[in-house]
């Protein structure tokens, strides 16, 4: 329970008034000598126990009053949030708000969203505590807008909904460093969301930073999180997987993979009619089946052969969240996958072109082709997807091309040169082989992500099989995605402004590895790398909400627009931009689909040792998180008075004893 | 009046004047020594006539009566009412208790007022007057006698008497009804404060004696009333544990209980005849006296 006037609690211990009067009524006794002792001890005797019950229950009563007094004046309020009896009037109010597509579920039996109720109540909350400052940090954009009022919480449009995903962490350091940039007072900061664990990362490692870091402020600051974690009870939702513009001998047609996942794992079978949106023209069709999800490929829609780029929309009837209702996808010829290969050893040189030149489909053309360090200046930069370089690390001029290739979003693998030198590029350098003689295993490598990933079947790429007989060590700063015995990389990846690069520690060539004869694991990686590559130099470009990925939102037109948004915050936001003669999809990233709520224990775990108070809510939730309660401690106090006044009443005397007989 | 001329503050000449008109009449025959104004058991010679006896060899042939052997011829002797003198023996509780006064008057300063006019009534009358201080025991005592240096022990005894102790009053008025010689006025002056089961057997007791009971039952208007405003220690006049209460609290649990008491002593009361007079102390002596002389007088001459 919370006070609104928490100074009037100070007169709390007035309770004690009626036993202290009690008390010194007491000791203000007067002393008789008595004769008629025999009725006294009599009357001693009789109902003891219903006269001393009698007496403490007027006690009783009267604190009750008082109390009832004290806690009305108070203005207590109502509310789960138990935690907030030691608050009072913040200096400033943080509110953190999670605007991620899932926070657009709406309740049973209601239209309003998680996000539109959580709003609504904080409104409606924030506006009886009262504080000196209102600051909104939204989940998109992680900006601190101040807010005049907490009504303000309901026009701003960095409280609407957003396609992109939440980052608590991210935006309670937001929120930490407006605190420390701004030396506010004492600060309340409360957090909306839907305890996605996406959204949440418990298991970062921010989290303990975090927390160490608001401990340090001495003005104390307190959370409390609306939580509305209960699932959709039923929800389903689309994504598109795969969009593929192919000649056919009519003309030419447009593939769509698609998947669709419904939030109950039940074997009853479900018709879901899927509507598909090409540039305007619309046609549906019917998905039946049973379980979590089912999976169309290939789903052929037949385009005009003069139509070689366009937009499109899939979507399904809406349902608990219309967020993940509808996906928009681009599509294009793709282009031509351009690899530029640099080697000094014909032993690696043939394999690598090879798989760079060898297409996985055939409406893809792969082009391979070896140049020299001379040729460099030469190529045209702005048509290749992918660099393998298997010699020295080149410096000067040929390193600075490199540099802006990579910038640019294209994708580099290095290999090691059969004389490595000290030259450095992207922080990596050369050191010497190893190895020689015996075969040298494998001991990890990431199957989870990047580019030794599972297939899409899930199954793992063969990495364990390669024959790694000898290695050149690496120095620098790197992650790595593949370990040899004893420690050393087999593969290292440096993150660089838009993505990163590779470095082999082996080449292909027979006296290093068997990465030739395997042939799966280095046609896979370097097939990856090369769609990687290429998927930046296509007309259309499919990016998730929230990572431009080194787009320009600035520049962007909407062409369709799936949530309402400022223009400038079209990346947040799903739909169809364009940028100059490109077209760009937005939608919610995959990571949004996963339904896992964290649990209790972990949130409580999360702000361990932090001044913290949560409250469930649900969707379409009417009635307000806090509530003023004067009235009913009021009226407690009156029952209090009138039970205490029927305990004082003297008893009908029956009859008055004669003086005489 | 005074045989010594000496003031007694418990008495009032002038009261004593008033109540010098209403003689002290006993309710039963009494066996006195001396010619008095009370109906004896026996045959006597006063001025009433009793009753016609047939003469036997002996009798005084003075008391023949001679007309009624004129009319019947056969000798009777006249006989006539014997009238004599009481004894009475004045029992005054001189416990703790009686101590006790709230209107400016103590229960044992009300019992010498009503003792000592009575002693002087009865022995301005001719009868012999005791007086018995009874406390945790028969404090002190004097038997009684019809003289008038008597009647200044029996003043003397009255003003020294104390307030003091326990009472034992059950057992000394068993002790009474065993001592003093049968047909006896005992008028108890006392506040009655024990269980009334004991005091039944002990007015059976005087009863059984023949002795005619007489009860000033003294009480003063706080006991009866029991009106205190603020918590009250109530510590015991008689030596007792000393009681701490709410007077608001208690009072009608009090009120009950003494309710109680005076419903049995009324019982009580009636069951053994006893001449019974409950006294507030606020309420004036002669007013007492008068009434309880008045309605002797009423039930006098039972033989």
């Amino acid at each position: 329970m919370t006070f609104l006037q928490q100074g009037m609690l100070a007169a709390l211990p007035l309770i004690a008034l009626p036993i202290i009067i009690h008390l010194i009524n007491q000791r203000r006794f007067q002393t008789i000598q008595w004769a008629a002792m025999m009725f006294l001890l009599a009357a001693h005797r009789m109902a003891r126990g219903y006269s001393r019950l009698r007496q403490y229950l007027i006690l009783f009563f009267r604190m009750l009053a008082i109390a009832g007094l004290v806690i009305a004046v108070s203005r207590p309020l109502a509310s789960g949030w138990l935690g907030l009896a030691a608050g009072g009037r913040a200096d400033t109010t943080i509110v953190l708000l999670d605007r991620s597509p899932s926070t657009q579920q709406r309740g049973a039996g209601t239209t309003d969203s998680k996000l539109q109720t959580g709003r609504q109540q904080l409104v409606r909350t924030l506006q009886m505590l009262g504080s000196g400052r209102w600051v909104l940090i939204d989940s998109a954009t992680r900006q601190a807008h101040e807010l005049e009022s907490p009504e303000a919480l309901l026009n701003t449009p960095s409280a609407n909904p957003a396609s992109a995903p939440a980052d608590l962490p991210m935006l309670l350091q937001a929120a930490h460093d407006y605190v420390r940039g701004n030396k506010v007072g004492r600060t309340e900061i409360w957090i909306c969301s839907d305890l996605r664990e996406n959204d949440w990362t418990p298991e970062s490692g921010r989290w303990s930073t975090l927390r160490d870091a608001f401990l340090e402020f001495p003005q104390g600051v307190r959370f409390h999180l609306l939580a509305y974690p209960q699932p959709a009870p039923s929800n389903n939702s689309i994504r598109v997987t795969e969009v593929r513009r192919q000649e056919t001998s009519d003309g030419a047609e447009l593939a769509i993979s698609f998947r669709i996942a419904r939030s109950t794992d039940s074997d009853q079978k479900i018709i879901v009619p899927v509507q598909f949106e090409i540039e305007g023209a619309r046609s549906v069709m019917n998905v039946e089946f049973g379980g979590s999800q089912a999976e169309v490929k290939d789903h052929r829609i037949p385009l005009e052969r003069t139509k070689e780029r366009g937009w499109g929309r899939i979507s399904i009837p809406a349902d608990a969240n219309p967020a993940d209702d509808d996906f928009y996808f681009v599509f294009d010829n793709p282009p031509p996958r351009r690899t530029i290969i640099v080697a000094e050893e014909t032993a690696s040189e043939k394999p690598l072109q090879l798989v760079a030149g060898i297409t996985p489909d055939p409406s893809l053309t792969c082009q391979a082709e070896v140049v020299s360090l001379e040729q460099l200046p030469v190529v045209e930069w702005d048509q290749i997807a992918l660099v393998l370089w298997q010699a020295p690390l080149p410096t000067g001029a040929a390193a600075d091309l490199l540099r802006t290739f990579v910038d640019r979003g294209g994708q580099a693998v290095f290999l090691p040169s059969r004389n490595p030198n000290d030259d450095e590029l992207f922080g990596i350098r050369w050191k010497t082989w190893v190895g020689g003689t015996d075969l040298i295993p494998i001991e990890t490598w990431r199957s989870d992500e990047d580019l030794l990933g599972r297939t899409l079947s899930g199954a793992a790429l063969p990495v364990g099989q390669l024959e790694i007989r000898q290695y050149c060590a690496m120095a620098g700063e790197y992650t790595p995605l593949a370990l040899l015995r004893g420690g050393a990389p087999l593969l290292a990846r440096v993150p660089t402004k838009k993505g990163g690069v590779y470095f082999w520690a082996t080449t292909p060539a027979p006296r290093d590895s068997n990465l030739a004869t395997n042939g799966v694991v280095l046609y896979a990686f370097v097939q990856r790398a090369l769609g990687a590559g290429a998927a930046v130099l296509g007309k259309t470009r499919q990016l998730d909400a929230g990572n431009p990925n080194g787009e320009n939102p600035s520049t962007w037109n909407a062409v369709t627009e799936g949530d309402q948004g400022l223009s400038t915050e079209s990346v947040y936001h799903r739909g169809v931009y364009a940028a100059d003669d490109r077209l760009l999809a937005v939608n919610r990233p995959l990571v949004e689909d996963e339904a896992r709520i964290l649990a209790d224990a972990r949130v409580a775990e999360l702000f361990r040792g932090l001044d913290f108070a949560r409250v469930d809510d649900q969707a379409g939730n009417l009635s307000s998180l806090i509530q003023e309660i004067w009235r009913a401690f009021m009226a407690t106090m009156l029952l209090a008075l009138i039970l205490e006044a029927v305990l004082c009443l003297p008893k009908v005397v029956a009859r008055p004893v004669g003086a005489t007989a | 009046m005074f045989p010594d001329r000496q003031t007694r503050s418990f008495l009032d000449a002038a009261v004593l004047s008033r109540l010098a008109g209403v003689p002290l009449f006993a309710r039963r025959p009494m066996q006195g020594n001396v010619s008095g104004r009370h109906a004896s058991p026996h045959r006597g010679s006063s001025v009433e006539f009793a009753e016609y006896r047939k003469y036997v060899p002996g009798d005084d042939l003075r008391r023949l009566d001679w007309r009624a052997y004129g009319r019947s011829d056969r000798f009777y002797v006249k006989e006539f009412e014997a009238d004599t003198n009481l004894r009475c023996c004045l029992v005054v509780d001189t416990s703790g208790s009686m101590g006790f006064g709230s209107k400016g008057i103590t229960k044992i300063e009300y019992a010498r007022q009503i003792a000592g006019s009575l002693s002087y009534l009865a022995s301005e009358q001719g009868d012999a007057v005791g007086l018995g201080c009874v406390a945790k025991g028969m404090v002190q005592s004097l038997p009684p006698k019809r003289n008038a240096a008597h009647l200044r022990l029996v003043f003397d005894m009255l003003e020294q008497a104390q307030s003091k102790g326990e009472t034992q009053l059950a057992s000394v008025l068993h002790e009474i009804a065993e001592t003093i010689r049968q047909r006896a006025l005992v008028i108890i002056l006392s506040d009655l404060f024990i269980e009334p089961e004991l005091l039944s057997s002990c007015f059976q007791h005087l009863r059984f004696r023949h002795h005619d009971v007489a009860v000033f039952h003294l009480l003063d208007p706080l006991e009866l009333e029991f009106k205190f405003r603020r918590p009250m220690r109530f510590l015991d006049m008689e030596g007792g544990p000393a009681i701490f209460a709410e007077p608001n609290d208690i009072a009608d649990r009090y009120n009950k209980a003494l309710q109680i008491y005076l419903d049995q002593l009324k019982k009580i009361v009636l069951e053994s005849a006893i001449d019974y007079h409950r006294v507030c102390i606020d309420e004036n002596y002669e007013q007492v006296l008068v009434r309880f002389l008045v309605g002797r007088a009423h039930t006098k001459g039972l033989r």
